[in-house]
Order: C-alpha cells, then structure tokens, then sequence
C-alpha cells in the first residue's frame, strides 16, 4: 500500500482543509497510508546564512522525502495561498529538496463560492519553482466551496458529487505515482541540479 | 502639497537583503520627491487565524505607518515564484482585523540575484493586493524589475547603471502623480452631498409644529394654527400691495403650474389652475403640507434628493426635465428653480410645469420660420426620452438638443442657459 502525506495548509485551529485531508485519510484508508503533518511549528523562514535548518523542518523532510506522494490542502487567503504555508514550501527548499520529482495532488476548501481556485493556482506556480520541482498531477483540481457546510457530524462529506469527484481523483493520484515513479530517468539529474541550484550562478 | 511621506516596506526578513538596500537607495537618491520611511518585517509573527496578535506591537506600529502614509512601496524579493513567506504573513495580519491597506496608493519593486528580477513574486504580490480584504490601490505598468542584483549597487550602495536611474526615478515621479490622482478621487467621493431628508422631520423658521403633515385638512389646522390671513387682507410685497385674493387671482391665472416646496422639503402650496386630473402633474388639495416623500414613488426617491442636491449646493439653479408621456402635441417640462432669500440662502425649489409647445408654435408663427429637418416632434421627443430616462442628462442632454434642432432650441435654450 503507498504512503502518501497529506499536509494541511494552514496553522489555523478551526480548518475545513484539515477536515478534508482526515476525511480523505479515512475513506480512503483501504487504498493508502495518508499520515496527516502539520506545519504550525515551523519557525518563520528567514533565509538563515548558516543554511542551519530547524529540527521541526528537518523532521518534515524526511516524512516527504519517504512518501511516495504528498497531498497538499490549501485555503485562500488574499487570492493566494497562506504564509504559513508558503513559509513551509520555504524552508523545504533551503538547501533540502524533498519535494523534487515528488508527485503531489492539490485539494482545497474555503468557506466562500471560489474553493479557494486562486491559490490553488498559486500554489502550482509556486511549486514549479526550481528548487521545489515538484510533480504536481495535471488537469486536476479539487475545490471544495462553502466548505463550514460540507461536512456531517461524522466529518463525512455531505454531497455524493463532490466524493464521486474525489475517489476519482484519488485513484488517479495513485495511478499518477506509478507513473511518476517510472519517469525516474531524469531524477538524479534533477535532483542534482536542484541541489547545485544556485541564484546567483544563473 | 508638502513632501508626501512614503513607507517602504522591506518585503524580507532576511539580514541581508538587496531589496532593503534598493529602498535605503531610494531613501537617499530622490529625498527631495518624497520621504521615505523603511519598515522592516523580521519582528512580525507568522500569521494565525486562532491566534491574533493585531495589537502586538509590531503589527499595530506598522499598521500605523501605513495609515498615516501617503503611500506605499513594497519591495519584494522572489522565493519559490512568489513573495517570501514573511512578506505574506504581514500582509495576511494587515488584512484580517485591520485593513491598513485599505484605497493606500502602492507601488512595487523588486530585486532578485537573477535575471528575473522577481518578475513572478511582483505578479502574485499584485494579485494579493488586490484582493478584497487589502483593497489597495497599486499603481498600475511601471514596473521595477532589478535583476543581477549583486551587480547591480558599487560600494556605497547607490545604483551604477545610469539608465537605470532614470528610469527608476521616472517610476517613482510618477508614482507620486499616482498618489495625487488617488488623493483627487478620494476629495471627489468625500464631497457627495448630505442625504437628503424627503420625509421632512426636520424643522426651519416656518415650519407649522403641531400639526400632522399628512392630514388631509392640514391647511384648514395649520391657517389656524398660525392665524393666517385670507380674503380682503392686504399682504405687503417688496414690489407691491396686494390682498390674498388678489395673489390668488394673480397665482392662477399664470400659465404654467407652480408648486412651492420648502428647504426642509415640505410641499406647501400650488397654484390652483385647473381641476387635478386635468393638471399636466395631478395635485389635489389634500396632498398640501405633505413631505415630498409623500408625493413621489419610491422608486423616484433617488432622482427627486438628486435634484434637491443639485439645487441646494448650487451646483445648478435648474434643473429641467422633460417628460415625454403627454403625447406629440405638447412639450411639457418640468422645471426646478432653487428659491434663495436675501442673503443668498437655499430656501426650497419653485417647481414650475409648462408646455413649452405652444411657445414654440406661437414663436414659428409670428416669426414665419420653420423647424429645420421638419421632423419637429419625433427629433424632440427622441431626444427627450433619453432625457427622461437619466436625470444627469436631464441637464446636459440640454445641449445636444441644440444641434440636432435648431429653431425650436432657441425658446428653450434661452431658459436652460441658466441651468
């Protein structure tokens, strides 16, 4: 069975994103491993010239880097996705690159109509960045809007849709991290050239 | 206007930053713009919902620079395609339980060891300001993208390519025409006028207390009330003598109706001319003393306190609106003149309604003219719906009218010069 991560995208008590990854964890608990992270302790990113990294993130790399695809649940804040995840996208590629050639699935859920789409569309960018390279899952998205009522008391999913829609996607992720995995010819290559990725030699 | 005074956001919290020495560089090279303050960001916590820490001392000392600036500049480096996580983490408080941002004129800038410049984290950073919860207003092309930064300051840290100064200054010029234009917008939006009080609860000189504006009889209470005076009694004009009876010969019998309301916009008084379903605006005795509220529709509410301002600031001293629905055969117009005492105070409108046709044709007739393009009641009235339809235009569509037909325009224009 694969090992996937679902990390929760925000340091907020009350999350609807957290919801969903448990959720998706548990219905989805005969077809993988979803381990849920969060990233609230991760100290702010300060581009240390040390390149020393906190134990906290350190700790996080090595869950990522041993899973075989991460999950990323993301709300919106101010069209794009919160500080404290970008912070953890930061310290993730500070001299680490867990991330890279990773297959990664995006979902997320906001109170509003929108779903939180534009950081959604955000958090791809940022994830193409060079020192991230992540694998994100193409023509894929999850959004889940009006999400305060899209929960029971179970923390089920209410709308038979939006979990049709999921299980689908769900098993394309499962399909996609087999397919990412033979795609490997280039991996030490990238992994190499992230890791010799240097600014201020472009 | 004094030197504005600009915050400068140093969009990183690392210890060395380009981006901070692009805004000390700023600082110095064109202080005689603006001033310039930085703020730095490395003390703000990572933003959390359940967590709120807006009255730390840091955010509020912030929130404070930026509410009393006349303007912002951010200068953002690029990590991961976007802007650093403390960079968002401070806009995020600012957006949350205080919107410091709020109509703020910014502008943005960056540099970026690469030849990128932050081209990516400006475009999102764009995208984040804009969101609702910020509200600000960014200034729009201009864009300062510093690539190769480590190139790119000597020594002393001032910039070392000369077109990139230029161009840099320009930028920032225009950045405070930018402000100024902002500044302009917000004067315009603070001078709307007061909200007009249609259902009269307020009270001037003349206004009749005790009785109920909306009773039926409410000149039969409020003549007593007042102990006016009617019949044979003689009233002292400024340009003349005359009894009641004798205004009310001389009030009727004028060619047009004419209603009085207050500054307090109370209806007071018609000239009685014709039975009310006869009239070209219907007016029954009954309706005397109500508020104006009481004599439109509320769909009309907007139009009527548009007209009322209008003529109470003295933007205009008519308004002229035509109304179309009396069919070709007359041209009827109802006009709002502001009434002003001695002193030059608003004192209410004299609403006088008047079919203009018979001027017109009465004019054509004795002066052996004739409407140019002969299409004299389509070319009017085409022209008067529109009118009807918008009361801005019910002041400026005056003009346009002139073109289109000439002779008839001549009675008319005469009278909305004024307007």
């Amino acid at each position: 069975m694969k090992k996937l991560i679902g990390l929760v995208g925000t340091n907020s008590t009350a999350s609807t994103n957290r919801q969903l990854l448990q959720f998706m964890q548990q219905h989805f608990s005969e077809r993988a491993e979803i381990e849920l992270v969060e990233i609230k302790a991760l100290p702010v990113f300060n581009k240390p010239e040390s390149k020393e990294l906190p134990e906290s993130v350190k700790a996080l790399a090595e869950k990522i880097e041993a899973a075989d695809g991460v999950m990323i649940s993301t709300p919106e804040y101010n069209h794009s996705a919160p500080a404290v995840l970008i912070n953890a996208l930061n310290w993730l590629s500070y001299g680490i690159y867990p991330f890279v050639d990773k297959p990664v699935m995006i979902t997320g859920a906001s109170y509003g109509t929108l779903g939180s789409s534009r950081a959604q569309m955000h958090l791809r960018q940022i994830l193409d960045a060079p020192e991230l390279k992540a694998r994100i899952m193409p023509s894929s998205e999850f959004l889940l809007s009006h999400s305060l009522q899209a929960f029971d008391d179970e923390n089920k999913l209410v709308s038979k849709e939006k979990i049709e829609k999921l299980e689908g996607l769900f098993e394309d992720f499962l399909t996609f991290v087999d397919i990412i995995n033979q795609l490997n010819h280039a991996h030490e290559i990238n992994k190499k050239e992230a890791e010799n990725f240097s600014w201020e030699r472009v | 206007m004094s030197k504005m005074n600009i915050v400068g956001i140093v969009g990183s919290n690392a210890e060395v930053s380009y981006n901070r020495t692009l805004l000390q560089y700023i600082k110095r090279q064109f202080q005689g713009m603006f001033n310039l303050e930085l703020v730095e960001i490395k003390d703000v916590p990572m933003f959390n919902q359940s967590d709120d820490q807006t009255d730390s001392q840091e955010i509020q000392s912030i929130h404070h620079k930026i509410l009393q600036a006349d303007g912002v500049i951010i200068a953002t480096p690029e990590h991961n395609h976007t802007i650093p996580a403390a960079l968002k983490s401070l806009l995020e408080w600012l957006s949350f339980k205080v919107h410091s941002f709020e109509e703020k004129p910014v502008m943005i800038v960056g540099a970026s060891y690469y030849d990128q410049g932050s081209s990516r984290a400006q475009m999102h950073l764009r995208q984040i300001l804009n969101a609702p919860g910020v509200n600000a207003i960014v200034m729009p092309g201009n864009e300062f993208l510093l690539g190769k930064v480590k190139e790119a300051f000597n020594e002393e840290g001032n910039l070392i390519d000369h077109e990139t100064i230029v161009f840099l200054g320009s930028c920032l010029a225009k950045f405070t025409q930018f402000i100024q234009m902002v500044l302009a917008m917000e004067a315009a939006e603070q001078s709307e006028p007061e909200p007009e009080d249609l259902y009269a609860t307020g009270k001037i000189d003349t206004t009749i207390e005790g009785v109920d504006m909306d009773a039926d009889d409410w000149l039969e209470q409020a003549a007593e009330a007042v102990n006016a005076v009617e019949g044979n009694t003689y009233v002292k004009l400024d340009r003349g003598l005359l009894t009641v009876d004798q205004l009310n010969y001389f009030l009727s019998s004028m060619p047009m109706e004419l209603t009085y309301a207050d500054s307090n916009n109370q209806f007071l008084y018609y000239n009685h001319t014709l039975p009310g379903s006869e009239m070209l605006a219907s007016r029954v005795l009954g309706q005397v003393g109500n508020p104006l509220a009481n004599c439109h529709p509320k769909a009309a509410f907007k139009n009527v306190e548009w007209v009322i301002q209008q003529l109470r600031s003295g933007a205009v001293d008519a308004v002229r609106v035509n109304v179309p629905t009396h069919g070709p055969d007359k041209y009827v117009v109802h006009n709002y003149q502001a009434m002003h005492d001695k002193e030059g105070n608003y004192v209410g409108i004299n609403e006088y309604i008047l079919d203009f046709k018979p001027i017109i044709d009465w004019y054509l007739k004795q002066t052996g003219q004739t409407l140019a393009g002969g299409v004299e009641v389509d070319g009017m009235t085409g022209a008067s719906v529109k009118e009807a339809d918008k009361h801005v235009e019910a002041v400026s569509g005056a003009s346009a009218k002139e073109d289109a037909v000439e002779v008839s325009v001549d009675a008319m224009s005469g009278a909305s010069a004024k307007g």
